[in-house]
This record gives C-alpha cells, sequence and structure tokens, in this order.
C-alpha cells in the first residue's frame, strides 16, 4: 500500500473515533433524580400533590379491599350476599392470614405516603415562609392520618391498653429495620403532628386538601379513640365553631356523595378521585350493580338487613337514600343465596359517573356525633342528645323520633344511643366496628349473610385476636425486629 | 486505548459516526479507483530484476501483485524505460518475450507460468473423446454442482441441475466426483467407456462443518468452546413462527418453556439453568452478526448456541445467560433456485389430565356440603336439566397456514437471496389469532478483491388479535374453566344470552358468547431492520468490517369494548396505545489472520456502539355509539399515558487466537463494555475470557488409531456480564406520572443505588469432543457457572417508602454435566440417525448480603433465596393432611426450642403453621432425543423432549379443587386415586368440603406440589420425495411432500393442564394457562 493511503485511512479512522464523546447520564423522561425533584417550593408543592395522590391508589382506598372495604366489611352493617371466598371474604368472615394481598398492599401504601411526607418534611425548616409552613403542616397532616389509618387495622384499641403494640412509627426516611412502638407513643406521635400541623397551615384550602380544621377534625376523633374525651369535645368544638362548614340541608343531604368534596360544605376532608378511577373494581362496583344492566359493578356486598331496618323505624329518614332495596318482580326483596340483596350507594354517582367516588373521611356530620360521644361519656347527658337530635333533625326524622333524656326508645343509655346514631349516621364510611370494639362492646351479626364460619349468626368480642389484621408476612419476613400480633 | 474509543460510542453520536463512516469509505473507494485508472507508469530500470520491476509498478499503480514465487524467479533480469504508459501499456512492455503472462483483475496483477500450449496444440484431435453421465444421491435425485475431473488433473466440470455432467477425457483411467457433504467418489473408465452414472452417498460425518461463532467464523474443529448448532432444517420439524419454540430439546442446556399455547405468546428460553434472578435469564440473540434482530424461521441456515466464556465472552456485557446466533441464508453462485414451501394444518387445545366437573357431578358434590335445608332452593334439581361444557364453546380447532417463497441466485461477484413469507395461527381459543408477513432480501456484492458489501433487509408485519370477551375482569379462558354447567349460554329461541339474567348461577356475571359479538382486542405492528456491512481486505492478512443496523419498529393496539356489553359498562370504552422504537448499532471490526509455517494467528479487535429508543403513548376514551371504535367517536377522554425510554451501551474487545499444526489451539479476549443501565460509579466493566483445545486425533501418535475420527479436548475459563434489567434502574428518582386533583404530582418512585452494576459470570467449562467410525459423535462438557454480584430486585421493609430495591447481592452457582450424542445406526438403504442430548444443572445459593435469606415470590407462592439451597426453593406451609376425626386440613408447625431441638407438630390454623423449604423447581435433567428414519424416498422423523426431577406448583387447584371455598366456580373431577372426607373415620386426600371454605385448606401449601416430570412428542413427520421421472415431467428440480405432527403425545403423572411450565427465573407455577395445541399438519415442498 502506498504511504499516501495508509494516511487517508489512519485519517478517517481517527476522524470517525475522535467525535465529540457524549453524555452518558441518559435520564428518564417522566421522572426527575431525587436531587433535583424538591429543589424549590414549587417541587416540594408538586411533591406535596404527590403525598395525596398516595390517598387515591388503588390499592390505598380505591378498589373494594382497599381501606374503605376493609374497615367497613368487618361491621355489622354489611351483608356478603355470596358464599365463595374472594379476597373481601377474608375481611367479612374474619379469616385473615399473613400473607392476605390487600393487608399487604395497604400496608406498603401507607408507608409509601409516609415516606413521601418525610422527604418533604425534611426539606422544611419551620418559619422559612407561610407557604413552606403550609406545605409542611399537610404533609404532617397527611403523615398522622396514615399512622392512624394503620392503627386501627393492625393495633389494638387504645382503650384495651397503651402499653400494646402499635405500629411502625416512621418519622425519617432511614432505610432501617424499626421495630413496632406502642400504642401510646403512636398516639402521642399522632397528636403531636397533628398539633404542630394546625399551627403551620394558615390557607383554607378546599376540603381536597388539609388545612388548619381539617388537623382540628382529626384530633377529635383520635382523641375520641384516646378515650380523651375532654380534647375531643374541643377539637370538635374548633371544627364547629369555625363557621368554614355547615350541614346540608335534608334534601341536599339525600345526594351527599354525589357532590364533588370542593362543592360539598359539609364535608371537611375527602380523597379526590377523578374520572380515571370510575371502575367495576372500586368499591362503588361492589356495593352496587345497575339495576337493569347488571353490568356496572358486581353488588356482591350490601347493606345488611339489620342495618336496613334500623332505618326502617323512621320511613322518613333521609338516609334511606344511601340504600337501594332490590325488588323481585312482584314486589317482594330480592334475595341472592338467600341473603337480600340491598345495595349501597356512597361510592357511586359523583359527577354522574357510576362507580366514581371520591370518598368522605372527615365530615362535619362525624363532629357532632364525637362531641355527643365524649360528653356521654363525660356524663354530659343532655348535650349528648342535643347533637344527636341535630343529625336526627338534619335527617328527617320527626320530632316523634328525636331523643330526650326521659325518652331513650328503648335504649338503656345515652351512649347506646350516640352508638346507634353513628351506625345509622356514618355506616358504609369506615366506622362500625372499630367504634364497637374500642368502646369494648361485641360485634353480632344476627341477620342473613355469608359472615363468619356459622353464617346468619355470628358473633365477634372485642377481645378477639382477629378484630386486627396480622402484620403482613412479607414486612415480618423482612425485618426480624417486628413483633407479629397474635 | 480502545477505552477512549468506547466513550465516543453513544448516544446521538452513533448516528453521526455511522454515517462519517459511510461517507469516508466510499470517498475512500471511489478515490481508490480514480486513482488506479488516472495513475501513469514511469519506469527507468537497467538490469533490474523482475521482481523489483513488479515491485515499482505495484508502487505507483496501487495494484497488488498476486505472482507464483517459482514463475518470478526463473525471470530475467530485464532493461525497461517507459514514460507516462498506461498500467496495461507498462506491463506490455516488461513482459514482451518472458515465458510469463499476466492478468489483470479487480486490483490485482496476477502473474503465472505462460500454459505450455503446444503440447496440448500436439494431441490429436481424434484421442479427444467425452465421456457423459448422471450424478444423483441415494434417494435418486439429481445432484448439481458436483465437481467431475479426472484422476490426476485439475481441469473438470459441474454437473448441471439436472445432474448431468460432460467431460472431455483425454487421458487417464479414473473420474472422481466429489461435492461438499457427500462421500467422494472414484469410478474407473476405459477407452470405450462413454457413460458413467454415479450414486454419490451423503457424507454423514461432515464433522468440520463451518461454525458461526461470535464476531467470525471457525471451523468446528478450530473451536475451543462449547457451542451446540442447530441447522436450519432440524429447526424446522416444528410448525411455529417463533425461533425460539422450535429450538426447544435441540441442543443440550437449551431450555426452553412454551408455557402458552397462544400463537401471540412468546416462549421463554434458559441456557444452562437460570443463574440470574431480577435480571432476565434469557440468552442475549445476534443475527447475522450483530446483536439483537430477529429472524424468520424459514430464513434461517443454522443456529449456533454458545454457551460456555470462550465461546460467549465477546458479548461480555451481555452473555452471562449463553449467546444464541442466527444465521439467514444467503444466496449461492449458480443457477437461479426457487424454492417453495407450504403447509397446512389444525390445531386443537391439549388440556392434559384436568376435567371440569359435569352438572351432575358437581350438583352430587355441593350437595355434600350445602346446608339442607336450603339446598333445595339454591340449587332446585331443574339445574341437571343443563350440562354445558363451556370449555367446548371457549375452544375450537383452529387453523395454522405457512407459506413460503424463497429466490436464491449468484454469480460470481454478486449472490441474492430474496424470501416472502404468510403465517397465519388461530389460536384454539376463539378470537384469538396471529398473522404474519415477512420479506427478507440479503444481497451480496463483491466490488473487487478488496470490498465487499452485504446488505440485509429484514421486513415483518404483525397481526394479532386477543380474546376479550363479556368482562374488562374475566376472559373466557377463566369462564371455560369458571363457568357453572348449570348455566345456558343461548336463550330459547337461540339468541346469546348475557349472563347477568337472574337465574345466572356462576360467579362470572358474563357470557363470553356475547360479549364476542362486538368487543376486541388487536394489535398491529411492523419492524424494518437494515444491516449494511462493509469488508475491506486493507492486506491479505488485514481486513477491516463494519456492521450496521437500524431497526424501526411501530405497533398499535386496540381494545374496545362495545356499549352493548357488560364490559362497555353502558357507555363504550376504547383504549389505544401506540409504540414506536428505534435500535441504532454499529460493529467495527479489524481482522489479522497470519499463517506462519506450522503457527496461525489471529487477532480481532472490535468497537461497538448501540442505542436504544422507544416511546408508548396511550389513551382511553368512553362514550361510543356501539359499532364506532375509533377515537373521534368518544365522548369522553378518560386517561392518556406516554412515556419515553432509552438505553446505550459501547464496547471494545480484543481477542487473539493462536494454533500450532491444528493441535493446540489458545484463545482469549478482553473486553471492556459500559452501559447506562448501571449507577454512575460501576458503569462500564471489564470482562476477558481464555480457551484453549488439543485436537488429539492429528497428532502423529493418534493418526493411526483405527477407528477415531475426532478427539479433542477443549477448556475455556471467563468472566461475562449481565445488564438485562430496566433502563435507568440505578437512578433514584421522583416520578411525574401522577396527579391529585387535577394537580401534576411527583413522588418518590425509586431509590437510588449508585453502586449498581454488572451481574458477572465466571464460567469454566471442559469439553471432550469424540467422532468413531465415521458414525459416532459425542459431545460432553462439563461446567461450573458462578455468578457474583447477582442482580435481584431485594424486598426492603414496606417502611422504608419501597418495597424493593435493585441490587448487586451474592452469588449463584450452577454446575453441570452436558452430553451430545450423535449415532448413525444404519447407513445402508434404511438409514436410521439418533440425536440425544441431556443436560444435568444444579444450582445452588453461594452467598447472599449478610447471608440473609431473602424471601420473594408471588400471591403468596414463596421462593427462598438461601446460602447452601437450590435456586428455585419453594419456601411454603408444609402439607401434612387431613385430620380423620373431622376432616379438617392440617399443616405443619416446627417448634425450635431454647436448644436449638426442633419438634413437630400439626395445626389446623393455616395463619402460624411455619413456612419451611419443601422442594425445588429444578430439574434434575433437561434434554431431547431425535430419531430420523430414512428409506428410498421416505423419511421420519420423530423428536421428544423431556424434562425430569422438578417441582410444579398447581395453582389451578387453589381455585378449581377449594373443598368449598368457591361454590359459584365450577371444579375439577377428582381423580381415582383422591377422595373427599364425608365422615369421622375417613382417611382422605381431600378434606371435609365447607360451604366457603374449610379453614383456608385452599391456601398456598405444598398440598399443590407435583412431580413436574414430563416426556413429550413434539413433533413427528413423515416426508416422501416425488421420484426424478415425474419431477422432470412436471420440470421441478426437487419436490416432497410431508405430514407433521406436534405434541400429539405426553407422558406424565402431573395432574394440572400442562407440566410444561416457565423453567428458571424461580418459577415453576402453573396455573389456568392457555393450553397448548396439537398441530397436525400437511405440506409441500417444491424447488424449480
Amino acid at each position: 500500500m502506498k504511504p499516501t493511503y495508509i494516511k487517508i485511512y489512519a485519517t478517517a479512522i481517527l476522524f470517525v473515533f475522535m467525535l465529540p464523546a457524549c453524555e452518558k447520564d441518559l435520564n428518564p423522561y417522566d421522572s426527575k433524580s431525587d436531587n433535583v425533584a424538591l429543589a424549590t417550593p414549587e417541587d416540594l408543592q408538586t411533591a406535596t400533590y404527590g403525598v395525596y395522590a398516595r390517598l387515591i391508589t388503588n390499592t390505598y382506598s380505591t378498589i373494594n379491599t382497599a381501606m374503605f372495604g376493609l374497615s367497613e366489611y368487618q361491621g355489622d352493617n354489611i351483608a356478603a350476599n355470596v358464599p365463595q371466598a374472594s379476597a373481601f371474604s377474608y375481611s367479612v368472615r374474619y379469616t385473615h392470614y399473613p400473607g392476605m394481598a390487600a393487608t399487604t398492599n395497604f400496608w406498603n401504601d401507607s408507608y409509601k405516603l409516609i415516606y413521601s411526607a418525610n422527604r418533604i418534611i425534611e426539606r422544611i425548616k419551620d418559619g422559612e415562609s407561610p407557604v413552606l409552613d403550609q406545605i409542611k403542616g399537610e404533609n404532617l397532616f397527611l403523615r398522622a392520618m396514615a399512622h392512624f389509618n394503620l392503627m386501627r387495622f393492625f393495633a389494638r384499641p387504645y382503650p384495651q391498653g397503651e402499653g400494646n403494640l402499635g405500629i411502625v412509627l416512621k418519622d425519617n426516611t432511614k432505610l432501617d429495620f424499626p421495630a413496632r412502638s406502642t400504642v401510646k407513643e403512636v398516639y402521642d406521635f399522632m397528636i403531636s403532628d397533628l398539633l404542630k400541623s394546625a399551627e403551620l397551615m394558615t390557607v383554607n384550602k378546599n376540603a381536597c386538601f388539609a388545612s388548619k380544621e381539617v388537623a382540628f377534625a382529626l384530633l377529635s376523633r383520635i382523641y375520641l379513640y384516646k378515650e380523651d374525651n375532654e380534647n375531643a369535645i374541643i377539637y370538635a368544638n374548633k371544627v364547629l365553631e369555625s363557621s368554614r362548614y355547615h350541614l346540608l340541608d335534608t334534601d341536599q343531604y339525600k345526594t351527599y356523595f354525589t357532590f364533588v368534596p370542593e362543592n360539598n360544605p359539609e364535608t371537611i376532608f375527602a380523597f379526590r378521585n377523578n374520572i380515571v378511577n370510575n371502575s367495576k373494581g372500586t368499591l362503588g362496583g361492589m356495593y352496587y350493580n345497575d339495576p337493569i344492566t347488571q353490568t356496572t359493578g358486581f353488588g356482591q356486598i350490601g347493606a345488611s338487613l339489620a342495618y336496613a331496618e334500623l332505618l326502617d323505624k323512621y320511613p322518613e329518614d333521609a338516609r334511606h337514600s344511601f340504600i337501594q332495596r332490590q325488588l323481585e318482580p312482584d314486589g317482594s326483596q330480592l334475595e341472592q343465596n338467600g341473603v337480600p340483596v340491598i345495595y349501597v350507594l356512597k361510592y357511586n354517582f359523583q359527577e354522574g359517573e357510576t362507580n366514581l367516588s371520591s370518598p368522605v373521611y372527615l365530615r362535619l356530620a362525624e363532629m357532632y356525633l364525637n362531641r355527643a360521644e365524649a360528653n356521654a361519656k363525660l356524663g354530659n347527658l343532655q348535650q349528648a342528645l342535643d347533637d344527636v337530635n341535630i343529625i336526627r333533625t338534619r335527617a328527617g326524622i320527626p320530632d316523634a323520633g328525636l331523643y330526650t333524656l326521659d325518652d331513650l326508645k328503648d335504649h338503656t343509655s345515652v351512649l347506646e344511643v350516640v352508638l346507634e346514631e353513628r351506625r345509622l349516621e356514618l355506616a358504609f364510611e369506615g366506622h362500625r366496628s372499630f367504634d364497637l370494639f374500642r368502646n369494648n362492646l361485641p360485634m353480632i351479626r344476627a341477620y342473613p349473610g355469608f359472615h363468619g364460619t356459622n353464617n346468619f349468626d355470628h358473633e365477634v368480642q372485642p377481645n378477639d385476636p382477629r378484630i386486627i389484621y396480622f402484620i403482613p408476612e412479607n414486612e415480618t419476613n423482612v425485618n426480624p425486629n417486628l413483633d407479629q400480633n397474635p | 486505548m480502545y477505552k477512549k474509543f468506547t466513550a465516543i460510542y453513544c448516544g446521538n453520536a452513533i448516528i453521526n459516526a455511522l454515517m462519517r463512516l459511510f461517507t469516508i469509505l466510499l470517498i475512500l473507494c471511489l478515490h481508490a479507483s480514480v486513482f488506479a485508472f488516472a495513475q501513469r507508469i514511469n519506469l527507468d530500470k537497467k538490469n533490474a530484476t523482475f521482481t523489483s520491476v513488479m515491485k515499482e509498478i505495484k508502487k505507483q499503480s496501487g495494484y497488488y501483485v498476486l505472482y507464483d514465487a517459482e514463475a518470478l524467479m526463473e525471470a530475467p533480469r530485464i532493461d525497461v524505460q517507459i514514460k507516462n504508459a498506461t498500467l496495461s501499456q507498462a506491463l506490455e512492455k516488461c513482459f514482451e518475450g518472458l515465458s510469463l503472462q499476466y492478468v489483470i483483475k479487480d486490483n490485482n496483477i496476477i502473474i503465472s507460468k505462460k500454459k505450455r500450449v503446444p503440447i496440448v496444440m500436439a494431441q490429436p484431435k481424434v484421442q479427444q473423446k467425452e465421456i457423459s453421465g448422471r450424478v444423483t444421491d441415494e434417494v435418486g435425485q439429481p445432484l448439481e454442482g458436483v465437481t467431475v475431473r479426472i484422476k490426476g488433473f485439475q481441469s473438470g466440470t459441474v454437473t448441471d441441475e439436472r445432474g448431468d455432467y460432460r467431460l472431455p477425457v483425454g487421458q487417464g483411467n479414473h473420474l472422481v466426483f466429489s461435492m461438499i457433504g457427500y462421500m467422494g467418489h472414484e469410478e474407473a473408465i476405459s477407452e470405450t467407456t462413454t457413460t458413467v452414472n454415479v450414486v454419490l452417498k451423503e457424507d454423514v460425518m461432515a464433522m468440520d462443518e463451518v461454525v458461526v461463532v461470535g464476531y467470525s467464523t471457525r471451523r468446528q474443529s478450530e473451536l475451543s468452546s462449547a457451542v451446540s448448532i442447530v441447522s436450519g432444517d432440524d429447526l424446522r420439524d416444528v410448525t411455529s413462527n417463533n425461533v425460539q419454540a422450535m429450538l426447544q430439546g435441540k441442543a443440550p442446556g437449551l431450555v426452553v418453556s412454551n408455557p402458552s399455547g397462544d400463537p401471540t405468546a412468546a416462549p421463554a428460553v434458559v441456557i444452562r439453568g437460570s443463574s440470574s434472578i431480577t435480571a432476565g435469564s434469557g440468552p442475549l440473540y445476534v443475527v447475522d452478526g450483530i446483536i439483537g434482530g430477529s429472524a424468520n424461521p424459514s430464513d434461517v441456515e443454522s443456529v449456533t448456541v454458545l454457551k460456555d466464556a470462550a465461546a460467549t465472552g465477546l458479548y461480555g456485557s451481555r452473555a452471562a445467560n449463553g449467546v444464541v446466533i442466527i444465521t439467514t441464508k444467503s444466496g449461492k453462485v449458480g443457477k437461479t433456485k426457487v424454492d417453495f414451501n407450504g403447509s397446512y394444518g389444525v390445531n386443537t387445545a391439549v388440556f392434559g389430565n384436568v376435567h371440569m366437573m359435569n352438572s351432575q357431578q358437581l350438583y352430587e358434590y355441593q350437595r355434600t356440603f350445602w346446608d339442607p335445608a336450603t339446598f333445595d332452593r339454591d340449587r332446585p334439581a331443574s339445574l341437571l336439566e343443563q350440562n354445558t361444557n363451556w370449555i367446548d364453546l371457549a375452544f375450537r380447532s383452529g387453523i395454522t397456514q405457512n407459506y413460503t417463497l424463497a429466490v436464491s441466485s449468484g454469480s460470481e461477484k454478486t449472490q441474492l437471496y430474496i424470501s416472502g413469507k404468510y403465517y397465519k395461527e388461530q389460536g384454539t381459543l376463539h378470537n384469538n389469532e396471529l398473522q404474519n408477513f415477512n420479506l427478507r432480501s440479503n444481497i451480496s456484492h463483491t466490488f473487487n478483491k478488496k470490498l465487499k458489501l452485504d446488505v440485509k433487509l429484514n421486513l415483518t408485519t404483525s397481526d394479532s388479535e386477543t380474546e376479550v370477551s363479556e368482562s374488562d375482569f374475566y376472559t373466557a379462558l377463566y369462564a371455560a374453566f369458571t363457568n357453572m354447567p348449570w348455566d345456558r349460554p343461548y336463550n330459547e329461541d337461540g339468541t346469546v344470552r348475557r349472563g347477568t339474567e337472574p337465574d345466572w348461577m356462576g360467579n362470572v356475571k358474563a357470557n363470553f358468547l356475547y360479549g364476542w359479538q362486538y368487543n376486541f382486542d388487536k394489535g398491529r405492528s411492523s419492524s424494518i431492520s437494515g444491516d449494511i456491512n462493509l469488508h475491506y481486505t486493507i492486506r491479505p492478512d488485514l481486513t477491516f468490517s463494519t456492521y450496521n443496523r437500524a431497526r424501526y419498529t411501530n405497533a398499535k393496539g386496540e381494545l374496545y369494548y362495545d356499549a352493548r356489553t357488560n364490559a362497555g359498562n353502558g357507555s363504550g370504552r376504547l383504549a389505544n396505545d401506540f409504540n414506536y422504537g428505534y435500535g441504532l448499532i454499529s460493529s467495527n471490526r479489524l481482522n489479522y489472520d497470519k499463517v506462519v509455517g506450522k503457527h496461525s494467528f489471529r487477532a480481532l479487535g472490535v468497537i461497538e456502539g448501540e442505542k436504544n429508543y422507544s416511546d408508548v403513548n396511550g389513551m382511553v376514551g368512553q362514550g361510543l355509539l356501539p359499532g364506532l371504535h375509533v377515537m373521534n367517536a368518544a365522548s369522553t377522554a378518560i386517561n392518556t399515558t406516554g412515556t419515553v425510554s432509552e438505553s446505550s451501551f459501547t464496547k471494545g474487545l480484543v481477542q487473539l487466537d493462536y494454533n500450532y499444526a491444528n493441535r493446540y489451539f489458545v484463545v482469549g479476549s478482553f473486553i471492556n463494555e459500559s452501559s447506562s443501565r448501571f449507577g454512575a460509579n460501576n458503569r462500564s466493566a471489564n470482562f476477558y475470557t481464555i480457551g484453549a483445545s488439543w485436537m488429539l486425533s492429528n497428532e502423529n501418535f493418534m493418526t493411526d488409531m483405527a477407528g477415531i475420527d475426532q478427539l479433542r479436548l477443549r477448556g475455556s475459563y471467563g468472566v461475562i456480564g449481565n445488564a438485562q434489567i430496566a433502563n435507568y434502574a440505578a437512578l433514584g428518582i421522583y416520578s411525574f406520572a401522577s396527579q391529585y386533583a387535577g394537580y401534576s404530582a411527583s413522588f418518590p418512585q425509586r431509590a437510588p443505588n449508585d453502586d449498581l452494576t454488572w451481574e458477572k459470570a465466571k464460567t469454566a467449562n471442559i469439553g471432550l469432543d469424540i467422532g468413531l467410525v465415521k458414525r459416532i459423535t459425542m459431545n460432553v462438557d462439563i461446567y461450573d457457572k458462578t455468578s457474583d454480584a447477582l442482580l435481584l430486585n431485594v424486598p426492603l421493609p414496606g417502611t422504608s417508602g419501597y418495597t424493593s430495591l435493585l441490587q448487586n447481592v451474592g452469588s449463584v452457582q450452577n454446575k453441570g454435566l452436558e452430553i451430545n450424542l450423535r449415532t448413525h445406526n444404519l447407513t445402508g438403504k434404511l438409514q436410521w440417525e439418533t440425536n440425544v442430548n441431556v443436560a444435568f444443572n444444579r444450582s445452588k445459593v453461594l452467598a447472599l448480603n449478610d447471608d440473609k435469606d431473602i424471601i420473594a415470590g408471588a400471591a403468596n407462592i414463596n421462593t427462598l433465596l438461601r446460602v447452601g439451597e437450590d435456586l428455585n426453593t419453594f419456601y411454603l406451609k408444609r402439607w401434612v393432611g387431613v385430620d380423620p376425626t373431622n376432616g379438617d386440613p392440617l399443616w405443619e408447625i416446627v417448634n425450635t426450642d431454647e436448644n436449638g431441638n426442633t419438634g413437630i407438630s400439626s395445626t389446623n390454623d393455616y395463619s402460624i403453621a411455619t413456612s419451611q423449604i419443601v422442594g425445588s423447581s429444578s430439574p434434575d435433567f433437561t434434554g431431547g432425543i431425535m430419531n430420523e428414519l430414512r428409506y428410498k424416498r421416505f423419511s421420519l422423523n420423530a423428536f421428544f423432549n423431556f424434562v425430569s426431577g422438578n417441582l410444579v406448583y398447581n395453582r389451578l387447584r387453589g381455585v378449581y379443587d377449594s373443598d368449598g371455598v368457591y361454590p359459584e366456580f365450577n371444579q375439577l373431577q377428582l381423580s381415582n386415586d383422591e377422595s373427599r372426607w364425608l365422615q369421622p373415620g375417613d382417611v382422605t386426600t381431600h378434606p371435609k368440603s365447607v360451604l366457603g371454605g374449610n379453614k383456608n385448606s385452599n391456601q398456598p401449601s405444598s398440598r399443590w406440589l407435583e412431580d413436574g416430570s414430563y416426556i413429550r412428542l413434539r413433533n413427528i413427520t413423515l416426508s416422501y420425495e416425488l421420484p426424478t421421472t415425474l419431477l422432470s415431467r412436471l420440470k421441478m428440480a426437487k419436490a416432497s411432500v410431508f405430514v407433521s405432527g406436534d405434541n400429539l403425545w405426553t407422558g406424565t403423572s402431573y395432574s394440572g393442564m400442562d407440566p410444561e411450565v416457565q423453567l428458571g427465573s424461580g418459577d415453576g407455577v402453573s396455573f389456568r394457562k392457555y393450553p397448548i395445541s396439537k398441530k397436525v399438519l400437511f405440506g409441500l415442498n417444491i424447488q424449480l
């Protein structure tokens, strides 16, 4: 080869290889690296929306085996009309096991929420700016709420002993293997978070978001669960007296759950869903199935006959709007496998979409009832009945149906009156079994339905180990410091 | 140095680099020619040696001078004076009066002695006679291209397409016939002989095939590594449109599982056991010398499976799980050939040992556990009037069609191979099918001695339909097993029922027959890939090659639920998704090849860069009027999604190869590669391999040993990597793919792992190749493959905010033995050839981070990673049996006291039973047996594959044999050796059935583990070659007809549908799978 050619080849090869070196850090398009994702207050705001977004993930709150279902299925307001053991039936029948997907997902989702909140909380010093304080406050609220929801599922009720095992208290972003804190430690932590958050939040955001009164409302509930009745009243009052919320009138009330939260003056806090979450797999799809087409859902769990009959004491009761008895062509009650089919309508028809709903987490009626229960326990019986009567009046019950100290209508105590009203008013919103067990009362299901292993006649005592769920198996597998629930 | 180079080859720069490289090469080529023709020669030499004159001409012209050294030695010294002459003029002058001649060919001047023409001339013409004849093979097929010459002379001729030849014969008394792949043949001739017809026998022991390995080709005898070769013909016995599916059982150590009969599903491939868990365990595919790509089975010339480090090493980073090299056909020099291949057949679903209950059986079974008081109300006897077989309604006989037309042709300069293919397979499930068109064009052109170009284009389009029916929750596959035999599919008037009627008993309130009328799930995709390869011979011993491929894919998916159906929710719903992707790869190689005496050296240097990109967009709309399934017709947009993903790889490698006297071989290579997928701290990695072999049979002391054709010992060791993980896997990221209350939201999606790096496999291999008495070949390999820095999604405590983190943990060892035995049992009129391959593999976890157990698995079917245990260990509660006193299920509790003593007891409480090791899904051995019988024009092929000693988790039973948990699901019939508990004292296999379930008895436990061993007749083919007499009348060169059957028989004790489950990757779970198909096909091959 001639030297010229060697030169040409050499130049050519060098030329090709001496192209400018390029950046080898390829970054994803729909994500940002940790290092830059929380740089500015705007980033922190976006990430805070992300913490809220954890509330509406399928497995946290939307599908039928998520938070609102798992809470309600253990109570006596519902009845399953199919005999099969689907994912929901482990809750309905109290046949839990540590590997249940529903509780595993709920556990993981909860701590993801807590972790994302902690990432933000760690970035903000108090008093930097009102905007940042508000952001931090909202995250403190969300963190406390997530802990509280975990406590309801995995730890025994406070009155059964503050030294019992609570859940893992997570106030940092460390990758560690923590043990469970005691019930008291977790309650103290939640309360301090909420007090701090109420202090930091100064913007009156709508009911899709946290604000000062939202924190107060949750404090009222937590104090009630803790049997700190004075504080339960104090914080219920702070909400009731804030005049940010008011009860819907009776007619509007009948369509309460079709409102979007931001347009509902009674809702204190709700998990805002949009049309993406309109699917058969939602809790609404479990509670309701279009009677004509039978195609929109499953309708496999409905209101219990016991609950429907309780409502039936006052045919005027507006709360009839939230259940729908299905009838045979001849007008008799439709039954499935011997179980009356009664649809529940608290999780459907937001913006007209059959299975769309933004589950209500806190609403004003609960504040009246929190105050009533606390007053009943403190012996302020008249005040307790006054609050109950406010709720009953709003429900359209005639004066003859209201309580007086002289006429408790077959009830043996004012507390019993309050608890029954809580049951009537807050049914299907995830309160019933907790209300019973924290008050040391048994749950009695003497009505048709596939619950327990002795269907139609099922009783669970408040000291039953199974009133709470097992710590997820995946978690105990990975973290040897976790004690399992007995 | 190449480290510097690799840094350049990444990202968008690759495209630039490719374009520049091409431009430069083209310019260079053009210049070279221009110089050559324009250059004028000036010479002024006196008494110069002829050699020095030629050197000067070479220098001035740029032409190579090729000569016979002996010839030039004899040349006298010459005087020459030339000014400004053309090359030809110059040469003419130099050669004047010499007994030498020259030819200018391409860029070469070829010098040889002048032929001794006068002697030939002197031969009297009368003595010249001609012999003619025909050459055929043993079945009478004419053989084209057979060389026919007279013994002792080089000149000769070749046979034409009819096998005919004519040869003028001057002297000599033997004709020699030879052709690659056939045994040579000599025939004596006498002066009177005019016709010689010959039958050539196939050389069944053609052992020294050329094998495509990695970045080069080698003769098989030169290999130091463990490779298996599957020829295109062996591959194509099974009918499929998928090369992987066809490889099953054909190479030892290569395990292919087809866990589904869905024609749109791809099988899983594992070579030498899975040593990866989170990272992919599939091999790397290399098509026509370039990483990635795909090939239509009908275009495959051969498949080479590289198994040990010495062979896979060059693919360093991504070859830890082996490499499958696919070479497509190319045109051959010779007459144009047209091949047509058509087959047509029927598929039917195979349900194995699964038998669902009929109406009567289910009724009687449910009576045993129903409350007698309500049984007649809930289960009226009128149900027995109906007995629907839902499986029959869901499944059908599908049709498979496969037509290929291929043209191949070639001259010395240009060869081409063009093929077109149409493939259509209907699934055995209704509304499920796959349709493919494929066009391939492989063209090679030799411009001159120095420059060769290959252009390969492959175009594929695919249309697929997946079954969707009446519910977005349950498919027909689900409903076929689940629906109650008591439910009627049709109304009295013959119309289809919806399944929402009040009397519908089944849990799925939907009749899939109804949805099939309106709903569909369709996909289409097209991909085009183009290769441009240039080979430039810089010097006879130095070649530069550049391999470049661009690949584009486009796909669209449409899922439509009509408003009239249940899944349409009254408003109709349409989901579209769109996918676009491209891959660019450039591989540039410098090859040095030198033989000095008995020493032969080869060196290879490669620089390679690759970039992949894909984007996907999706949208969901609702509110569509019945029958309108385009997005414009949707009233509401519900959801939109879209993302983009990229990855890049760069690599540099050198390989050195040395062999002495074809007896001792050594090969070593060193590779540096980097990938964007890994952590910033560990992005690039070095790999190396070394191999050696000793061809004992070429030693002098062996050559006299009778019966030994080949004896070779091989050994290799190397470190190779695995990068089959998701893009961006090392980055800690916030995802922006969510919203709340209409606001864009971000949340932490993945924890960072800056230290994430390549999984590395260290493989040691020792192999022995034996060829005996021209009839037996055996390859034996033993290996030890230890994967370090194993990539694993390590479960994290949920309290950390993440559920897992991709980490490099511990190490896993796979040890094994592979045997491949090919024997020619009969070689007479009846030929019988057997090929058996079997592979034994044992995997073991050697180390884990802090030696801490890792429990993983889906749906509570847990697997355990524990030091010292098999990689695929089931970790479940151990089933004890049924309590005869009350019919309760029992599981084992293992109690360990303070002294470490263990006690075993049993419990009926599932939640407190002890999870423990209960077996493994790793098979003891896997393999295949192929038998081929040939008699005259008939041939019969039978191919079995087998797997032995693995446990399969039969998940189907937890649902359809559930002791009363699912009273609205149909249930499995019990087999003869199974029984249910009915009354105290019964000793049974099944617990008491209880409405709603008996104490979680159906939950995951060792109860559902079964022996998954099986042997399957994967394929049997009978074919017949049409006789020549008939063919010549039909103007065909070759024609054959065949009938073939896939999956006709399976021997197994497994009680589920199919013991064939995905092996490796800690799987081994079988559920409600799409059943595999029995296929019976008829086919025709024609060659014009």
